[in-house]
Order: structure tokens, then sequence, then C-alpha cells
């Protein structure tokens, strides 16, 4: 971040001056790396534990070193479908939520109709809802429609239900403030409604539908009480886990949460990757620009940006 | 203007109507079919058998409450294949999801399951539970244990047989809690903060009577209520750290916690990787509680069901099971086949206690009825805060 | 060449009027709520009117279970909305200067960090806060630190309201960064410039320019944090002590292990209508263009 440069008198900077300048300009950037460590210290206790080998069943006390359990790490049937299950779920949930959630976000921030603030109100509703009472009142209706029936079908409904809300919420807040212009120039550009959303509105919102999806997953794939409720015989991750803990939890769960965690990382990278690429073909290629902002846009302070 | 708001406003009482027609409407028809409430029978229905046992039956159990080849092995000998999940994670959220579907009749698939004690006897009371045909069980009838053979809330083992059995009593830190043996000890101002007991009401509760001198099979409301009053002087004095499921584990194991109220199956495997930690049987006695096979209401081919019961109660079988779960087991017979393959677990008196060991015990009691809200919601009380 | 005013239409194109656009939109999202929530939540207010137990309730206009759970439990609101309100301002606090570095100063690093943020939850609340308890055990190095800060009243961080607030705050903090993210990723960074170009400081630049315009990210990250966290139980149950319940944990109790479905019901409603208050205030409070985006059109 560079500030306004106003020569100092004399001529040159007291090293405290330019330590306490430095501090100033990465501040910022050091408090997210400690925020980021923060969020990962569980981790690499989870991590650390993972390759633990105790006599038994519980996994607190350091023991010895062991590869073993990383081996083995699908050795627990019960507890890999589990796991499948809950990713399955979360895949789905996710991709229908976020869809469902992205389209009413659209319509309640970009129009003004009748029902607006109910809809804004009943989007809020579910987040403030206790779960073990959403989640057996869900079930209840369920068994009084006598259909779908309990399991994966029930759980699917029931995370959809609660995650559309937290993707409304986000894509919202990215949405308010939108430049229309854009749009208004594709359409002038001979570009369908359909065109225009695809081509111009969505990768602009992309970050916010993208953060809503994320959130969706997480949600999904954590959940509890209503997956309880609504599951019938199906067992999901959470599920399994929290009664496992009753006889204490296996290091194979350590195990399988870090295969998790490195695949999804893996898999984060390999869409960097790609992204990085597709810049470079388009710096080879490159597209025509869109219609001009507030100003055109100038080398000297892209430059200067970083 | 005014012609547009005066009919959105229309519009929006019209909306408000339909809500609340429709909302009338659900209220009125949620009532017959059942749902949330609903259910209870006067008579407990009948398993009926029907023949050899064949087809397929879904089991509900705890998760890492049997060896591996148990299944495997109930397969092969009865021809019946076996959907075994591992859904019950806790009495109250299990019950909490089955209730519904309990009280309509259904199970949800399921044909057996195993739930506690006092879970056991409060879905029998709902009338959720089938009574068993005992011709179908012989080894269960011939090998369970003596001192599990008349419970006071099933006197003649009608609608439930133990899976495993467990001691509630004294864990503690060898060396940071020495001298605790009793569970009046757990209430030494020494410990203060450093003490933790389980959110389990008919654990927690009769031993606090037992402190107090009061027999808890023979304990009424009273009783109940004035050992909760104790435990809330002790929460309020800071003496209880916090209430807590098996995670008491953990707080042993760092120290958090110097003395706890918990199980023996737990204490077995915390004291294989710290030598510090000691299941100890208090001097009042302990809680003596089991696991249950039931079979519920709606349990698609009970006869089934029968079969893995009774196939799980012959000492072979279970041999492979006590092994692995190490829990107290309910079956005779068993202590003789370990006593050759594994030494150290037969001679372990928190797997195998005998009768000299658990002469103070009592087994789980459970309040009923008015009694039971009453002392619940005491509890709950001094829980919640 | 097509003229300005016109769009082509391809074959296949759905024509959908302009004022039925929004409700085409809304259509998917608002079925299912209707039908998975609204219509489930029914049934909850009909429990919460009856009484009776289990077994054999009754529909009773029961009203005296919303004025209980009034009277009975006014502390656990009050202790649950500070619990929340806290962790939400921490959140706020840490989830800012993340958003923000992953917005202008990530690069390729972008997606990577955004992971790292919700990564946690791959893990299964349970074994992260099982984690979480052994790095702030009493006598561990981390504890000892915070105890001598003097952050650790008692000398000891579990089982007190403390670790509740930090257990909220660490689980819910993915919900504050991934919305301010969003909103922040879409500031031009030519504004700050041209701030600066006018002489701006650093810091005016950035409360003038970026916090405002990052405002709808904010709102929306404190509703995601503080709404669900004033119904949280799972906290206050694993790190708390019985002095440290939420009204979530009143909830569970009244559900699960009292069987007392009607309370828990009521207890529930008045949570949500608490909720809907708070939330409404400040909605007021923070202009509802930061909400609902008012716009022009």
């Amino acid at each position: 971040m560079s500030g306004a440069r106003v020569a100092p008198a004399g001529g040159r900077e007291g090293r405290a001056a330019r330590a306490w300048r430095l501090l100033r300009e990465h501040a910022v950037t050091v408090v997210a790396a400690l925020v980021v460590v923060y969020m990962l210290i569980p981790i690499a206790v989870i991590l650390m534990f993972s390759f633990n080998d105790p006599a038994g069943r519980y996994n607190f006390t350091w023991v010895g070193f062991t590869l073993e359990h990383w081996r083995n790490a699908f050795g627990i049937p019960e507890l890999t479908s589990a796991l499948w299950t809950s990713v399955r779920l979360a895949l789905l949930a996710t991709a229908v939520s976020t869809a469902i959630g992205t389209l009413m976000a659209l319509a309640l921030v970009r129009h003004r109709f009748f029902g607006r603030r109910a809809a804004n109100f009943l989007i809020v509703i579910p987040m403030a809802t206790p779960e073990v009472v959403m989640g057996a009142a869900l079930l209840s209706f369920f068994l009084i429609l006598n259909a779908p029936p309990l399991g994966f079908q029930t759980l699917l409904i029931a995370h959809v239900m609660f995650c559309i809300s937290f993707v409304v919420v986000v894509v919202r807040s990215r949405l308010i403030g939108f430049d229309r212009h854009l749009e208004e120039a594709a359409q002038d550009l001979g570009a369908t409604p359909l065109q225009t959303f695809r081509l111009v509105t969505l990768p602009l919102i992309m970050p916010g539908v993208l953060g809503g999806a994320m959130l969706a997953f997480a949600l999904s794939i954590d959940d509890f009480v209503i997956s309880n409720f609504n599951s019938g015989t199906t067992v999901t991750f959470p599920l399994y886990i929290f009664g496992a803990a009753q006889r204490g939890i296996p290091v194979e769960v350590n195990v399988i949460a870090m295969i998790l965690f490195g695949a999804t990382a893996a898999a984060m990278a390999f869409v960097t990757w790609q992204q990085s690429r597709a810049k470079q073909m388009a710096a080879v290629h490159p597209q025509p620009e869109p219609a001009p902002l507030l100003h055109p846009p100038s080398r000297e302070v892209e430059q200067s940006v970083e | 203007m005014g012609a547009a708001r005066r009919r959105r406003a229309a519009a929006s009482v019209a909306a408000l109507a339909l809500l609340a027609a429709l909302a009338l409407a659900l209220a009125a028809c949620g009532g017959g079919g059942g749902g949330i409430e609903g259910g209870g029978a006067d008579e407990a229905p009948q398993v009926q058998l029907e023949g050899k046992p064949s087809g397929s039956v879904t089991i509900s159990n705890w998760p890492l409450y049997i060896d591996e080849g148990t299944v495997a092995g109930f397969e092969r000998a009865s021809g019946v294949s076996v959907k075994y999940i591992e859904d019950v994670n806790d009495n109250v959220e299990f019950f909490g999801k089955m209730q519904p579907l309990l009280s309509q009749g259904e199970a949800g698939g399921r044909s057996l399951f195993i739930v506690t004690d006092w879970m056991a006897n409060k879905m029998r009371e709902l009338g959720y539970l089938q009574d068993f045909d005992q011709a179908g069980l012989p080894s269960f009838t011939r090998n369970l244990r003596e001192e599990l053979r008349s419970p006071a809330y099933d006197p003649e083992r009608e609608f439930t047989a133990p899976w495993q059995s467990g001691m509630t009593g004294l864990t503690v830190r060898t060396d940071l809690a020495p001298d605790v043996r009793s569970i009046c000890d757990l209430f030494n101002p020494r410990y203060r903060g450093q003490v933790e007991m389980l959110t389990e009401m008919r654990d927690t509760v009769p031993l606090v009577m037992k402190c107090m001198g009061i027999d808890p099979a023979e304990a009424d409301e009273g009783d109940w209520l004035a050992a909760i009053d104790k435990i809330k002087g002790a929460v309020e004095s800071g003496q209880i750290r916090r209430f807590t499921g098996n995670d008491y584990a953990r707080d042993l194991t760092s120290g958090d916690a110097a003395a706890v109220i918990g199980w023996s199956g737990d204490a077995v495997q915390l004291q294989a990787d710290n030598p510090n930690i000691e299941w100890r049987m208090p001097t009042e006695g302990c809680i003596l509680w089991s696991d249950n096979m039931v079979i519920p209401v709606g349990a698609p081919n009970p006869t089934a069901a029968e079969a893995w019961i009774d196939y799980v109660y012959r000492p072979a079988v279970q041999a492979n099971i006590a092994a692995y779960v190490n829990y107290v087991t309910p079956v005779q017979g068993v202590k003789e086949i370990l006593e050759r393959r594994e030494p150290a677990l037969a001679k372990n008196p928190l797997i195998f206690p005998d009768e000299e060991f658990t002469r103070n015990c009592t087994i789980q009691p459970t309040p009923t009825g008015e009694e039971e809200r009453n002392v619940t919601a005491a509890f709950e009380a001094v829980l919640t805060g | 060449m097509p003229r300005a005013t016109e769009s082509r239409r391809g074959p296949g194109t759905v024509r959908i009027g302009r004022r039925a656009l929004p409700y085409a939109l809304l259509a998917p999202g608002a079925a299912w709520l209707l039908v998975f929530f609204v219509v489930p939540l029914f049934y909850m207010g009909r429990l919460s009117l009856e009484s009776g137990v289990v077994g054999s309730l009754e529909f009773s206009w029961e009203w005296s279970n919303y004025t209980d759970a009034l009277s009975l439990y006014d502390e656990h609101f009050v202790r649950s909305f500070v619990y929340a309100g806290l962790a939400t301002l921490f959140a706020l606090l840490l989830a800012y200067p993340l958003a923000y570095v992953i917005a202008f100063r990530a690069g390729r690093w972008r997606n990577l960090l955004l992971f790292a943020v919700i990564a946690p939850f791959l893990t299964t609340y349970l074994v992260r806060t099982l984690a979480w308890e052994t790095i702030l055990a009493d006598q561990s190095p981390v504890t000892k630190a915070l105890d001598f800060l003097g952050l650790a009243p008692g000398g000891h961080v579990l089982a007190t309201g403390g670790a509740v607030i930090a257990g909220l705050t660490y689980n819910f903090l993915p919900f504050m960064v991934l919305p301010i993210y969003a909103s922040l990723e879409r500031l031009d960074e030519r504004l700050i410039e041209a701030a600066k170009d006018l002489y701006a400081s650093a810091a005016q630049a950035f409360w003038r320019v970026t916090l405002p315009l990052s405002a709808p990210g904010i709102v929306a990250g404190t509703l995601l944090t503080f709404i669900p966290a004033s119904g949280d139980y799972v906290n206050a149950q694993f790190l708390g002590s019985a002095s440290n319940q939420m009204i979530g944990n009143v909830v569970q109790s009244l559900y699960l292990k009292q069987a007392d479905y009607p309370s828990a019901a009521a207890l529930s409603f008045v949570l949500m209508a608490a909720i809907m208050v708070v939330v409404l205030l400040y909605i007021r409070f923070a202009g509802s263009e930061a909400l609902m985006g008012e716009e022009p059109r």
C-alpha cells in the first residue's frame, strides 16, 4: 500500500520511522497471517495425533509414532461409508442450494416486487431456528407425508433447506452496489438476457457465489442435529463420530480428516493452477475488453498497485 | 398512488388471512395422523415367531460396540443377511428421532436396536416395544448371568436382553487425587474445580444418594430431589468443574479433572495409555447398568431378531465380542474361554467383576411418570444453570 | 447490425415478462423454504400450544408455555446474546484483515486461503473441539501464557464463558470472512488510489472508501454469525460449565432430555422472535441499503 509520498524534512528517514512505516504497511498482512495460523492450529494437532499409536481406544495421550493408521486409513468400513455419504451429500446440497440461493439473491436485490420484504424475512428465519426443534418438526412432516423415505433423500432436502439462507445472504452482499452498466452495455451489444447473465453477471458475482457455496459445503458436512433426526438408517460422518466418541474416537478419524483436508487442498491448488494457465493463455490470445468503466485504466496506476 | 397502496394493503391482508387459514387447517389435520404426539398402547405386543429365521434383518447399535467377525458369523450360522448400522449415538438423541416413528407403530425398518435400561423402560411404557417369545431364546435363557436376571423394571426379562453391561463409579488420577475412594470424597473442597460428574442423571444422582446414605432402589421423589440439591450446592460452590458425557476422559488425561464419576469400560481403555488413571469401586458401591437389545413395534422379521439375540448369547460368540468391547459381558461361561485366550482380560475385575466386587452396587434405578418429570426437570435445571 | 434498443432473441430462449422475472427467480428457493421450513414451522407452532406428556399430548392453546419460556430463562437469553454478540465482534475483528488480504493481496494464493478458512469444517465439530481442548488444557503452555497475560481468571480457560465465546468465534469465523471477502473483492482498487491521489492517508482511505464500500459484506457477515450463534448449544456443552449454558442448551434439554416438546417448541419461537427483534434493530441502525440493496431502478 503506497501512501502519499511526501519527502520527510531533511531528506532521510530514521530507522525507527522506517520500521514503523513497514509495520503499518504490512500490519494487515501480519494480522491476516496470524488469523490463518489460528484457523489451522487445531488441524495441526489433529494431524499430529493421526500419527499416534495408542494401546487403548482413546487418542488423547501421545504414546508413540506410527504410520499404521495411515496405511490402514479406510480400515473401519462404517466410518468410510459414513464419510462417503457425507461428502456426496455435501456436494449435492451445495450445488442445489447455491443455484437456488443465487437466483433468490438476484431477485431480492435487483427487483422491487410485492412480497419482497416477506421474502427477505423468510430467508433469515431458518438461521434463527434451534436445530433440534427444526429437525424434529421436519421429521414429523416427512412422516405425515409418508414420503420420501427417510434416508439420503430426506437428508438432502433438509441440508438444502438450511443452506439456502446462507448462500442468499452471501451472494446478496456481493450483488449490492453491483454496477449494472456492464450488463446494459452487454445488452446494447446484442446479448440476450441469458447470455448477459452467463458471460457478464455470473463471472462478476462469482466470488460471492463461491463464498456461498463454500459456506454451504461447510454447513452440510458438519451438520449433526438436523441430520440425526432426518437420516433414517443412513449414517453421516458427524453422526458416526458423535456416536464413536462414546467408546473413543479411533485414530482413523484423524487420518481421514487429514486425507479429506489434503484432497480438497489439492483440488483447490489444481483449480488455481488451471486459472493461472488460463490467464497465461489469455495473455497470448487477448480477448476484446468490455466497455470502459469510470475512467480509462491507466498503466501507471495499475503498476503501482502491487 | 392511493389506489395502488390500498390494493397492496388489501393483498397483504389477504395473504395473512390465507396463512392463518393454512395454519388452522394444519393444526386441525395434524392431530389424527400421529407426528410428534400420539402413540401409547395398553398391552405390549408380542413377537410372533415364524418358523426358522430367514430373510434379512436390520440392527441398530452404538458405534464400535461389536467385534469384526460376529455379524458374518451370524449370517453364516443362520442364513439371515444382516444390515448392521451404527446410528445410536446417544439414548435421548435416538429416542428423539425414533419417537415420531414408534408412535405410529413404525421402526424405520429396524428389527432390533440397543438402548440403555431406562430408555428401554421408557419405550416400553409408551408401548413402543414388543415382548419376546421366549421359545426363540434358549441360549439367552440358559446363559444370562444370575445378577442380571431380574432387574426391577423387567423382572422376567420379557422385553430386554442385555447386550453389554457396565459399572459407573469413580475414575481418578492416582497422582492428583490419590485418596478419593468414595462418592462423598468428590465433595471434598480440596478438589474444588477438579471434579466432574456425568450428565446422565440416572448414574450421577443415585451415586450421590448413596453418599447421603439413601438406597437408590428404595428412593422416593424427595430423596432424588435432595440429592439433586446437594449437587446444586456443589455446582454453586465451584466444586464441580462441569458435567460431561464421556468426554471426561480427555479432561482426566490432561489433568484438568482429578476425579470424576465415570464408566468402567472407558477406564479399561484409558488405563492402557495412562497408567495413572484408575477406576475405583466407590466404598458406597457402584451403579450397574446394561445396554439392552430390544425389538420395537413394527419390526420386520422379529424371528431373525430373536435369532440374533440367541446367537450372541453363545459363550464362544460372546467371548469375541467381550475381547473387543471390554465392557462387562452378560453371558456366563465367557470368563473361562478368555482365561485361555487372553488371561489379562479374564483377570480384570472391570470386565469380569465377581459378586464380592459388586456387592454394594445397585442396578441403575429410574423414576417413572410424574416423578420422572419432576426429577428430570430439577436435574436439568442444575445442568443448564 | 441490431439497433441499440433491441436485443436479439435466439431460438429457444424463454420469454419471461419483466414483471414476472423476480417471481420466477424466487420461485425455486421460496418453494423449497415454504414447503420444507414454513410448513414444519406450523407443526412446531401447533406443538408449542399443546400440553401433556409424550404419548398423550393434546392441543389446548397452552399459552403458559410461552410465558414460562420468557420468565424461566431470561438469564439464558441475555447470556446467549452477550456470548453471540461478543463472538460476532471478535470474528469481525479477526475476519476483516484476513478477508482484506485475500481480496487484495493474495493473488495466486487466494483459493488456498479461502480453503484454509473452511478447512476446519472438514474435520467435524467434535474432533476440532477436542483438539482445542488439548491446546487449552489447564497445564498447557498456551493456557499458562494466557494466564500470565491475565486472560484466564481462575487459572484455566476451559469450562468458562470465555472458552464458549472463543469456540463460537472460531467456529463462525468462516461465516464472517466469506461475505466480507465477496464484498471487498468487488472493490475497484483504483478508488483507493484516487483517494490517495487526493492526499488521503492510508487510514483515511480505509475509513472513507474501503470500509463503507464493504458495508454490505460486514452486515451480511455479522448476521450470518450472530443469528446462528445465538441459538448455538454445542460450544457451551463442551467448552462451558453449568453456569455458561445458552438458550440452545435449554432447548436441547427440554426436547431431548425432558421430552417436553411443547416447552421446547415455545422456547424456540421466543428465541426466534427475540433474534428477529435484534436483527430489525440492527438493520434500522445499519441502514437498509447495506442489507436490502435498495437499487435505484
